[in-house]
């Protein structure tokens, strides 16, 4: 089994990146024009995340199939091609099975293509890592980001609304936060997220 | 110039490669997605058409096309749907096209039985500027339309003219010029074209009457 310079297995180092030391929304600050577009309702940022989950590891896998062709002029083309085929399939898919959701995530499904996460990871993980690795990286790094974008959405929405996956979840005597479904509400929770992310890290070390 | 075509061979060959294999998965992927997504696109037409002919019981597809010239002078088939309601026709619903801010703006416009008066339209899909150009969907501006008739509107600038006037005269957008002028240019480049096909069918009459 493939292990890194300080002996931890390639694998478990890959997931621990992706969920937790490198998570980009939170530890990488990449991706976060997404991050404070969707996070207003829990299903477009589980859509969204999803999306990103699909890309990311198909991206990886084709990245990494191409890595020993690769030649340095052509390297970033290469990888915004990939990229671009698969937020359309999936922004086709969307279309076509979740229309409404579609619409609702309205121009950022298409703008997943210059997510910084994903040619982060094309470059960084799959064009110098086998299919394997760079699937393993894909899942861990999308679903941290998916993790990420939750836990927004589910503040903002709770406070915003009350409700979680538009069900009740607070008392009808808790007034709503509108301001929580607005972009100042998107920068105010991830700040304090953000903030808590810090703190806890730091205690950590 | 062989030395060169071997250089350029082999450094772009997995270019080349991969744009043809990406090029053949997103036409099988738009092949298989493709019908799907129309008959979306068709109920959400539907959908909002109810809306804004809420005495139509049914919306049938006109059998034969209507040709008619897009704003890049193309010419397309025309989305026309028949409103019924207890065999009688009780209005006209359509698609346009127009050339926004940001992107294309779809309308979908009703006109009444006679299509001297248009019921109303609604925004299918647009990118416009949230708080500027998509006021488009907001019913004062809509409104604007409701009774218009068909032909000729013109847009005018705030203080212009009254809102609430029904006329051929439509108040734009204060801060959406671009968004308001797209609504009224589209309205205005198809209005006539499908009244004349719809005429020319035997659909409508030639005067205001059905």
């Amino acid at each position: 089994m493939a292990t890194t310079p300080d002996g931890q297995n390639v694998y478990a180092e890959a997931v621990a990146t992706g969920l937790w030391r490198e998570i980009p929304v939170f530890r990488m600050l990449l991706g976060t024009c997404p991050t404070l577009a969707v996070t207003a309702a829990i299903k477009p940022a589980l859509t969204m995340g999803l999306c990103v989950i699909f890309v990311l590891v198909c991206s990886n896998i084709m990245v990494s199939l191409m890595r020993k062709g690769l030649r340095p002029h052509v390297r970033i083309l290469l990888f915004t091609l990939t990229i671009a085929t698969f937020v359309t399939i999936a922004d086709l898919f969307l279309r076509a099975y979740q229309p409404v959701m579609s619409e609702a995530l309205g121009p950022y499904v298409p703008l997943i293509i210059v997510n910084c996460v994903i040619i982060w990871r094309a470059e960084a993980r799959a064009s110098n890592s086998g299919v394997l690795l760079s699937i393993v990286d894909g899942l861990a790094m999308g679903v941290g980001f998916t993790i990420a974008l939750c836990v927004l959405a589910t503040i903002r929405e709770v406070l915003g609304t009350g409700c979680l996956f538009e069900i009740p979840v607070l008392p009808k005597a808790f007034p709503a936060w509108a301001a929580m479904g607005m972009p100042v509400g998107a920068f105010l929770t991830f700040g304090l997220v953000l903030g808590f992310i810090n703190y806890v890290s730091r205690k950590r070390s | 110039m062989l030395d060169s075509l071997k250089h350029f061979a082999r450094e772009s060959w997995l270019l080349v490669v991969a744009s043809v294999l990406c090029g053949l998965l997103l036409a099988a992927t738009n092949a298989a997605l493709g019908p799907r997504i129309e008959v979306n696109k068709a109920l959400k037409l539907t959908s909002l058409a109810g809306g804004l002919l809420p005495s139509a019981q049914a919306f049938v597809p006109l059998s034969s096309p209507v040709e008619v010239k897009g704003l890049d002078g193309k010419t397309e088939s025309a989305v026309v749907f028949k409103a019924t309601a207890d065999d009688t026709v009780v209005g006209w619903v359509f698609k346009v096209v127009g050339s926004g801010f940001a992107d294309k703006i779809e309308l979908v416009v009703a006109a009444d039985a006679s299509f001297s008066k248009l019921v109303g339209y609604d925004v299918v899909s647009s990118s416009e500027t949230p708080g500027f150009g998509d006021q488009i969907k907001d019913a004062y501006y809509r409104n604007q339309f409701t009774g218009a008739p068909v032909g000729q509107l013109s847009l005018v600038g705030l203080g212009a003219a009254k809102e609430q006037d029904i006329d051929s005269t439509i108040v734009a957008i204060s801060g959406a010029t671009i968004s308001s002028t797209a609504v009224v240019q589209a309205m205005n480049h198809y209005l006539p074209q499908l009244k004349d096909q719809l005429q020319q069918k035997g659909l409508i009459g030639h005067g205001n009457n059905p």
